[in-house]
């Protein structure tokens, strides 16, 4: 039996927002429950009570709304990697979600539960972030929308407020000739943590065999997935080549052993991030001919 | 709102009965199909999502049974490894686990079993790669996977070969 004091299944998103307003002590809404219940049964987390948000239906659903795609926070990691309307415009995230856990966690867990929890190794969040997603979180003080990079304030800390909750993730519908994928290194394909992952959205300019565009996102090396400039740069503009490819990978493993310093796995990770951004790059620019340099 | 403080009441259909029980919410679903229902095959390895051996299928989806909160399951349909057996006579897949050899300890024979099932349930014909990553959140430590996926195999062509006769 798990050790908390009280437990709420509202119907609807007005009822959870009040509930989480007005509860006394230290709630927590409660989405798929693959991090926080293991958590509870460790002792690892303590709670007053629980705002179990799972059955509220505002928070569903993939749909096209405008130029844009909007996610409900509580879509499970098997809508994602089956949805027909992320494939087409956003396979960075079909995978991203494809990679997590298990077929029993993708089941379970949600895009919104993996923003908050706030992992560094968070599957869908380099993807999210490669995308420019934006979150709309709700209170009952009403609304506001932040980047998803911005909820992030380092491992397993968001700026969120006590009251707030993600409503939903929007994507702006990519430009044409735009490719996205996202790779991943763990220790074994199921089940793994990510030790280090990589999310690309590339857009090219066919007509001259160059890059118009490019989001890059890192995870699992650093507190939150985050962007590289400094490999952003180096692509927009180049003329797609195999030897941008290796300066890529390059470029890749001096941004890396930045930001781990002397940590441990500093050595392992700037070469491994090499291999694992020459083979995503190798991917997406795939059908444009690649050059030998 | 179902609210509660100290009991939650809990109604769920479990392998096709409807069941109504008052619980703390405190209890994950497998507190409650083990200890109140007395469900038993279903197992506790590790208690995190990473053995697979307390799975269960909830509407139809693969899910760890240690993962979620009992209250979470209110209103949906569960399917243990007890609802797998019609009449008494096992299920093709139970049948198929025992004549290939697929079973050694036992211990993560149900979870595997209801894996493979939300698997033929939405794809009755998959390929040996299908089937490795349907069961690659079940972890065996006994058989070493290459039984328990000619086990699903013969028990994929054995049910497309029942529905055929059906059919007729």
């Amino acid at each position: 039996m798990l050790d908390f004091k009280f437990y709420y299944q509202p119907q609807t998103l007005g009822e959870a927002l009040e509930l989480l307003a007005t509860l006394p002590g230290k709630v927590r809404p409660l989405a798929g429950g693959t991090d926080i219940v293991p958590a509870l049964r460790r002792g690892e987390l303590e709670l007053d009570g629980l705002v179990d948000i799972s059955c509220l239906k505002e928070l569903k659903g993939i749909e096209k709304v405008g130029e844009r795609v909007r996610i409900g926070s509580l879509v499970t990691f098997s809508e994602l990697s089956s949805s027909s309307l992320i494939r087409q415009y956003a396979s960075v995230l079909s995978e991203a979600a494809s990679s997590v856990g298990s077929p029993q966690i993708r089941n379970l867990g949600t895009v919104g539960g993996n923003i908050v929890n706030a992992s560094p190794a968070a599957d869908s969040v380099p993807a999210l972030v490669a995308l420019e997603a934006e979150a709309k979180i709700c209170s009952q003080q009403g609304e506001r929308f932040l980047k998803v990079e911005e909820i992030l304030c380092g491992a397993g800390k968001t700026c969120l407020t006590p009251g707030e909750l993600i409503e939903s993730i929007f994507f702006s519908l990519p430009p044409p000739n735009t490719k996205s994928g996202f790779l991943k290194l763990g220790r074994r394909n199921a089940l793994a943590i990510a030790r280090l992952s990589v999310a690309a959205v590339i857009t090219l300019d066919p007509s001259k065999n160059k890059i118009a565009q490019a989001k890059v996102a890192l995870g699992a090396v650093a507190p939150n997935p985050f962007r590289s400039e400094e490999i952003e740069r180096l692509l927009v503009g180049a003329e797609v080549s195999s030897s941008l490819i290796e300066e890529a990978a390059a470029l890749a493993s001096q941004v890396v052993e930045k930001r781990l310093g002397s940590r441990p796995t500093a050595p392992y990770k700037k070469q491994a991030v090499k291999g694992v951004i020459r083979e995503l790059l190798q991917k997406l620019l795939k059908p444009v001919e690649v050059k030998a340099s | 709102m179902n609210t509660s403080l100290n009991t939650f009441r809990l109604e769920m259909k479990v392998n096709g009965q409807l069941v109504s029980l008052d619980i703390p919410p405190t209890l994950r679903l497998i507190d409650v199909l083990r200890d109140e229902l007395r469900l038993t095959g279903t197992k506790e390895g590790c208690g995190e999502g990473e053995c697979g051996a307390c799975s269960v299928l909830l509407d139809g989806k693969l899910v760890n049974s240690c993962l979620i909160l009992a209250p979470q399951a209110h209103g949906k349909e569960v399917i243990t490894i007890e609802g797998l057996a019609a009449q008494g006579e096992l299920h093709i897949l139970q049948k198929s686990f025992a004549e290939a050899g697929a079973i050694q300890c036992g211990f993560c024979t149900p979870g595997m079993i209801l894996a493979a099932k939300a698997l033929l349930d939405s794809n009755p014909c998959p390929t040996r790669e299908e089937i490795a990553l349907a069961i690659s959140g079940n972890l065996c430590r006994c058989t070493g996977y290459v039984k328990i996926i000619e086990a699903i195999e013969l028990a994929a062509r054995r049910l497309r070969e029942e529905k055929v006769q059906e059919a007729c």
